[in-house]
């Protein structure tokens, strides 16, 4: 079967290793986002797949051929950069044919693809347009209709909607989502923004440092983050966190409050970091005195900034609240959406 | 608004001022080449005088200057072609591939334009002259993309480096070798910078003295050295009123050359390659 597998593969610049042994197994059709913060060397990553950049060692497999010293007009993948790279003097139509114009395709072919991929795009009224006259929005089209009429065996997207506007990219997103649910190709998709990768893919690799932080299923990384990194990237507003110290079955935070361990993790003693989301803490009666000091509505929910003691937390409530900057509030939440990890190694409990 | 357009109109002035004594000289050759030789030196000079085509019958009939002329424009275009060729492929490499030590290469190259010319011109005569190449168009053209190329070389470096290296990465992606994708994507992006380094190389060459003294001597010899030959000619004395009609004879083509070319010049060829 195709698909890309990615084995353990390093890549240095001198002595210096930016990449430091990553494995993953995309398998066919999948779509797979890489994310993580600047320099965390998801694109590095992205640029080796396609060719664009040596392996210092381990191997890439696209469909069960190992393409580390094929060039990368011999790997049959096809690549979205985030700035477009549009051929300027050449028109729509010529920029969306010549990848198959280099392939030798039949004339007849060629427009035959291009016709169908302006299609699937809305793009038929541009075709004889130069890329500089063009919105934003219809470049980007224009990019995605050259990886199309490839048909090529894994699409490589380098973070493609960050040029656009807010509103753009959520079309954008879902045109995206939509196309490749139509082509099923595989897909690997370099982003910093989570949300991109939490709606756009089938599975998300999270990369920190040049390493895998945890790969999974977008709820799976949500509900079970495996380490405190993961648990801050993924998520928005971030999670909240507390340090304490557990033993004996409790958990101290700095704040001076206390908790019961669940069960599981009752064992567990030394510095401890709970961490809980903002949307699982409730205002209530009783609970973690807060004091308001911003509240943001969007109408759908709202967000309160509030502190206790020093140290300040968000909170997230559907709906809309009478709250106000300086009230105090009382904070809630249920053991099961509390995340622990250990303060020292970062590693979920 | 008001003082918009006042600076506006100062820009403008100050451009005419600096246009028009840069133009001057020229303008007074073109002048003193309708001129008899009686009107040349008169003092005041005069601007109003009684016009002559002689200065130019004489020389277009009796001289060598319309095959030196030939032979300028053969060396010229030889060695600014063969130089924005070589050098802008050059430029190329420094601008993008990782090549060990490619920043201390090109400031080398770029080094080898700081040796004064005289200091090069006498072993190349003798290069020359044991290859059995002095006086051949071949060798002007070559002894001039010594000089030429790195010109070249630096100017395109910059232009490539300001190109999007997504454009190459794009076309290598899409079937292109890294040859392909120069000559396909980079060269046609790039053809405004081109022309315009084209230009000044064929002007360099057009007008170049010493090498074309040292080393050719009568099948290739250039107009410039024609133009020394008369000013330097000890038997009957500089003629003025030739000197100043071959000068514009030499300046004219080049001056249709650039004009004919400046509608190239395109400038934001490369607007809505990359994001906007």
């Amino acid at each position: 079967m195709g698909g890309v597998h990615i084995r353990d593969v390093r890549k240095s610049y001198g002595n210096m290793e930016v990449i430091h042994g990553v494995n993953i197994e995309i398998p066919d059709g999948q779509f797979v986002a890489l994310v993580g913060p600047s320099g965390c060397g998801k694109s590095t990553l992205l640029r080796m797949i396609a060719g664009l950049e040596d392996i210092t060692s381990g191997s890439i497999v696209i469909r069960e051929r190992v393409v580390n010293n094929l060039p990368p007009k011999d790997r049959d993948i096809a690549m979205v950069f985030q700035n477009y790279a549009l051929y300027p003097h050449m028109s729509v139509r010529k920029n969306m044919g010549f990848a198959l114009r280099q392939r030798k395709f039949p004339r007849d072919e060629i427009d035959r693809r291009v016709d169908n991929a302006a299609r699937i795009l809305g793009l038929e009224h541009v075709l004889d347009r130069k890329p500089r006259a063009l919105s934003g929005g219809q470049r980007q089209r224009v990019a995605m209709g050259r990886a199309i009429v490839r048909d090529p065996q894994v699409f490589l997207f380098d973070e493609p909607l960050s040029n656009l506007d807010a509103k753009l990219r959520v079309q954008m997103r879902s045109e995206l989502k939509e196309l490749h649910q139509r082509l099923k190709t595989t897909t690997v998709y370099v982003t910093h923004d989570q949300i991109e990768a939490m709606t756009l893919a089938d599975r998300i690799v999270v990369m920190s440092g040049g390493h895998v932080e945890q790969e999974g299923r977008p709820l799976e990384l949500y509900d079970k983050p495996a380490t405190l990194f993961v648990a801050a990237f993924i998520g928005s507003p971030p999670m909240n966190f507390f340090q304490g110290k557990a033993s004996s079955g409790r958990l101290t935070l700095d704040n001076g409050t206390a908790l019961a361990l669940p069960a599981d993790v009752s064992h567990v003693q030394g510095d401890v970091t709970l961490g809980i989301r903002p949307e699982h803490l409730r205002l209530g009666e009783n609970g973690w005195p807060a004091v308001v000091s911003v509240v943001e509505p969007t109408g759908s929910e709202t967000q309160i900034t509030a502190r206790i003691q020093d140290q300040v937390i968000r909170i997230l409530v559907s709906g809309r609240t009478d709250v106000g900057p300086g009230d105090t509030i009382f904070l809630e939440t249920g053991t099961r959406h509390m995340h622990f990890f250990d303060s020292k190694t970062g590693k979920r409990l | 608004m008001h003082r918009f357009a006042v600076t506006h109109k100062l820009r403008i002035g100050g451009g005419i001022v600096v246009a028009l004594l840069f133009l001057l000289p020229v303008f007074w050759m073109v002048l003193t080449s309708f001129k008899f030789q009686r009107d040349i030196f008169t003092t005041p000079p005069t601007v109003f005088f009684t016009p002559t085509l002689e200065n130019y019958s004489n020389y277009l009939q009796r001289s060598s200057i319309p095959y030196q002329m030939l032979n300028t424009a053969i060396v010229a275009f030889g060695s600014g072609l063969i130089s924005i060729f070589t050098g802008a492929m050059a430029g190329y490499a420094l601008a993008r591939l990782r090549i060990r030590g490619a920043g201390l290469l090109g400031v080398l190259i770029l080094m080898s334009r700081g040796v004064p010319p005289i200091a090069l011109a006498v072993p190349m005569f003798l290069v020359g002259r044991s290859l059995g190449l002095i006086d051949k168009h071949i060798f002007l053209i070559l002894a001039y993309c010594t000089f030429l190329i790195p010109y070249v070389m630096w100017l395109m470096r910059s232009f490539f480096i300001a190109l999007p290296k997504e454009l190459e990465e794009s076309a290598m992606i899409d079937g292109c070798s890294r040859f392909g994708a120069f000559f396909k994507i980079i060269v046609p992006i790039s053809l405004p910078g081109l022309l315009s380094t084209l230009i000044f190389c064929v002007i360099l060459a057009w007008e170049e003295l010493l090498f074309a003294i040292v080393l050719t001597n009568r099948v290739a010899s250039t107009v410039p050295v024609a133009i020394a030959n008369i000013a330097g000619d000890t038997v009957n004395g500089a003629n003025w009123g030739a000197l100043t009609a071959v000068g514009t004879m030499t300046v004219i083509p080049v001056v249709i050359f650039a004009l004919l070319v400046q509608k190239w010049l395109i400038q934001g060829l490369a607007d809505g390659a990359t994001k906007g």
